[in-house]
């Protein structure tokens, strides 16, 4: 039942996902290629470049999986899976957040965070540029638009271009 | 500034189509722009505080600002109207994308393209984060952590739902101890 194991897989990522999408996008690739086989590794990072560069919320990258794994109904369930235990937790959390404006354990949480999403968004970029037999040109592509996005305020979208236009000279 | 929230769940509905539609590379700009600049539903400072409440959460951050503003001016309603607002347009593009794409697929220049542009995704993902290591460089403390995650999901392939409850714990005790 592909349909249940997408909402079951997906709904546990929704619960884990602290920092947002990015964080868990390295446990995304390990599920959909490795444990489960809906996409190849070459196919996956090809999933995650049409979602970054359509518009909408980067979350949407699940549904082009979910797609590939099991049709539209698919995609349908993975994007809910994703989405419905975090907004579960939102919606009762919301009223908590003033209350606890001014607890220590609030702040504490709020500073882990931000190591581990800078930890895992680095394994998230690794992990998209590295298939099982590793690629320089990809990793050349990837450390180009990393400096680039680094230094200087850029508009996302020049920089996938760019990316794509790369990938047409050396790809190939 | 005077703002006032939505005064219909349409209206509510397309504020949140307009900020789904238009967000390339990246929507939290866009609801910045859509919410506080355009619509004037919400200060900027309660936005900000919005922000932040959902970053804090697990899960999509910008899917968690629609549920809990959603639910702060409609409540139940509020929620899921919103919520099918802002996935409704990008779910409906990113799918027609990816149909057009699997009929293309079968042509190398295509793939090599694709693939170019999924490799500068995962360098815009190491940029943002060196931008926000930043912050980090000055305590040893958080540098193990991002180390620590780093190796253990990247390069090692553990399981995120083994890494992140351990990470948590061992940032919050660094946290309570102030060296984060």
């Amino acid at each position: 039942m592909i349909l249940l194991d997408l909402a079951l897989s997906f709904g546990v990522l929704s619960l884990i996902a602290f920092g947002g999408m990015p964080s868990v996008m390295p446990e995304m690739q390990r599920l959909a290629v490795d444990v489960k086989g809906w996409t190849t590794h070459a196919q996956f990072i090809q999933l995650f470049a049409i979602a970054q560069a359509a518009p909408g919320p980067n979350v949407l990258v699940v549904s082009l999986i979910g797609w590939r794994a099991a049709g539209l109904p698919g995609a349908v369930v993975a994007l809910l899976a994703v989405c419905a235990p975090a907004a579960v937790l939102s919606w009762w959390i919301a009223d908590l957040w003033e209350r606890f404006k001014d607890s220590p354990w609030r702040r504490a949480i709020q500073r882990a965070i931000a190591p581990l999403v800078v930890g895992l968004t680095l394994a998230g970029g690794y992990v998209l540029c590295t298939p099982a037999t590793p690629d320089w040109r990809l990793w050349a592509i990837a450390a180009g638009a990393a400096a680039a996005a680094f230094a200087r305020r850029l508009h996302p979208l020049w920089l996938l271009a760019a990316g794509g236009a790369a990938g047409a000279f050396l790809l190939r | 500034m005077q703002v006032a929230p939505p005064r219909t769940l349409t209206e509510l509905f397309t504020g949140f189509l307009a900020i789904g539609a238009r967000s390339f590379g990246g929507v939290l700009p866009w609801a910045y722009r859509t919410m506080v600049e355009e619509r004037r539903w919400l200060t900027q400072a309660d936005f900000a505080e919005t922000i932040g409440l959902c970053q804090f959460l697990p899960g999509p951050n910008i899917g968690n600002a629609s549920i809990v503003l959603g639910k702060r001016w409609f409540g139940v309603s509020g929620a899921v109207v919103a919520f099918l607002g802002l996935m409704a347009l990008p779910f409906v593009f990113v799918m027609a994308l990816g149909m057009l794409y699997l009929e293309w697929a079968p042509n190398p220049a295509v793939r090599a393209v694709v693939t170019g542009v999924g490799a500068a995704g995962a360098g815009l993902f190491i940029g943002t984060a060196l931008k926000l290591g930043k912050a980090l460089v000055r305590k040893p403390a958080a540098l193990v952590l991002v180390a620590g995650c780093f190796l253990a999901v990247g390069v090692g392939r553990w399981s995120l739902l083994i890494v992140m409850p351990l990470a948590m714990v061992l940032g919050i005790f660094c946290a309570r101890r102030d060296w984060l």
